[in-house]
């Protein structure tokens, strides 16, 4: 039990990347328009995490060193710090997105109006943050995400035909009135998800908030492998309701209530029930890691003291900077601006943050210094460098394409 | 002292400052301050925001630089905004920690 427990935080950093407020209406809407055929791209995300998320957990387990250590020492002061400022506002988009989707789950449970529920999600998270140590909290909230998993089990139940979405899963291409460009738009905006730079904050921060060492690099790999993979899966499960219910009837997705609708169709009422609280998990754990990947990356630009294995007031400065950053949301969100729609903004940021994240990490891994026996192999390394070109194009083209198509429409 | 070889650039600059004694996390190293008239130049002195932190100080280069936090004030700011928001927070931790 206690080795099954190890892996949560893996579970709970997937939880961001894959099924976080964005991505399970970003899921659900890919798979009502294009079935499975841009699965293939989760797939290539999926191991795209596992090899960079790997890299972050054995150079914390070996050096000690967590990811935006690792960028400013590499890039220096001011690439750093450009680094540091898009990174952030992907992280705090995201954070004020999830802050909504949060208050959304509470609207569909309850018939409160989100509005009402915002200030209180807000709160609910600093709480967290303040008071929860970090064990707990990535055990509770990776395991409550995990109820997701009721979308793997709704879409058995549906009894879709299996080869249609095998045969949809292995041809790569829009189709009918969908072009390349929407496509391509759709596709970048899940493989930006699935890569998005605060899972490697997260991950290699709370590595450091366990105290890995050597002797954890077991631990480490296992909530890679075991995390990024469930992550990937749940996202599927998602794309693959919505290609069986909607699809073949032209029903267009663009709220979190068709989202949880297959669930409710295919198990009932006891499926909307898991797949609210599912959703509620998966949206607060996805708060709690952006709030605290806000806090861990300009605490570890500034080298100032940072995270929750130390009393909040010997970090005063990064808890400081997550309750503005919390506040902020409220404000944000109470102008009544669409919370999913907010993630789609975060694209731009995202694109700027993602090579710049990643290179650091290629390099170090690679240093006999930090690393001695335990740097990558050749094979790591020429995976490495092949994502690496696929996350350059993928910024370069995220917003001529956002443009093209009017953010995907 | 001691003779180690090091590049200032590579194993210096932008590394983290940690205090040997307790562990804390105390700034990043901003710039290498070099005595350039000596054969091999060495470093005098590390620069972190205002801050010059004197090369006997240093008792550890590895991924990260261990101090000697003696005389110094590198939690001036962390201290200023505990004092002023944090510990007015109810729950912030104990006041001897």
């Amino acid at each position: 039990m206690k080795k099954l427990l190890a892996v949560t935080l893996g579970i709970l950093t997937a939880i961001g990347g894959f099924v976080d407020i964005g991505d399970l209406v970003t899921n659900a809407l890919v798979g009502a328009r294009f079935g499975m055929r841009l699965g293939l791209v989760v797939l290539v995300g999926v191991i795209g995490i596992c090899l960079y998320a790997e890299m972050c957990g054995r150079v914390v387990a070996v050096a000690g060193r967590p990811v935006f250590d690792l960028i400013r020492e590499r890039l220096g002061r001011r690439t750093g710090l450009l680094t540091l400022i898009a990174s952030f506002l992907v992280t705090l988009l995201t954070l004020i997105a999830e802050i909504g989707g949060v208050a959304l789950a509470l609207e569909l449970a309850s018939g409160v109006q989100y509005l009402l529920w915002v200030p209180l999600a807000a709160f609910a998270v600093w709480l967290v943050i303040w008071r929860v140590k970090f064990s707990r909290l990535e055990t509770v909230f990776g395991l409550m995400g995990l109820l997701l998993i009721v979308f793997a089990v709704a879409l058995w139940k549906l009894g879709p035909d299996w080869g249609q979405l095998m045969h949809q899963a292995t041809n790569p291409r829009p189709i009918g009135h969908e072009t390349w460009a929407t496509y391509g738009y759709y596709a970048i905006a899940l493989f930006g998800a699935a890569m998005t730079p605060y899972e490697v904050f997260f991950f290699s921060s709370g590595g450091v908030e366990e105290k890995w060492g050597r002797e954890d690099l077991i631990t480490a790999r296992a909530n890679v492998f075991v995390g990024f993979p469930l992550g990937g899966l749940l996202s599927l499960a998602i794309m693959g309701c919505a290609a069986v219910l909607y699809l073949p009837v032209g029903i267009q997705v663009d709220t979190l209530a068709q989202v949880t609708l297959p669930a409710a169709v295919a198990l009932g009422k006891l499926g909307l029930a898991i797949v609210l609280i599912g959703v509620f998990a998966a949206t607060f754990g996805a708060a709690l890691e952006t709030a605290l990947s806000c806090g861990y990356t300009i605490g570890q630009y500034y080298g100032w003291q940072w995270g929750k294995f130390v009393r909040p007031r010997q970090a005063s400065r990064f808890h400081l900077v997550m309750i503005i950053c919390l506040a902020l949301s409220i404000l944000v969100l109470l102008t009544a601006v669409d919370p999913v729609k907010v993630t789609e903004y975060s694209v731009v940021f995202a694109a700027m943050a993602l090579p710049l994240t990643y290179l650091p990490i290629l390099i170090v891994a690679n240093d006999p210094d930090y690393m001695g026996e335990n740097r990558n192999g050749p094979v790591t390394n020429v995976l490495g460098l092949v994502y690496l070109g696929l996350l350059l194009v993928a910024s370069i083209a995220a917003i001529p394409l956002m443009i093209i198509t009017k953010g995907g429409q | 002292m001691s003779g180690r070889v090091l590049h200032a650039q590579l194993h210096l600059r932008d590394r983290q400052l940690i205090d040997q004694r307790n562990g804390r996390l105390l700034g990043k190293v901003d710039d290498v301050e070099l005595d350039l008239e000596a054969d091999p130049p060495v470093v005098t002195a590390l620069i972190t925001g205002e801050q010059r932190i004197p090369a006997r100080l240093i008792a550890e280069i590895d991924t990260a630089v261990k101090i000697s936090n003696e005389g110094l004030d590198l939690d001036h700011w962390d201290d200023w905004f505990e004092r002023h928001i944090i510990d007015k927070i109810p729950g912030a931790g104990d006041k001897a920690d």
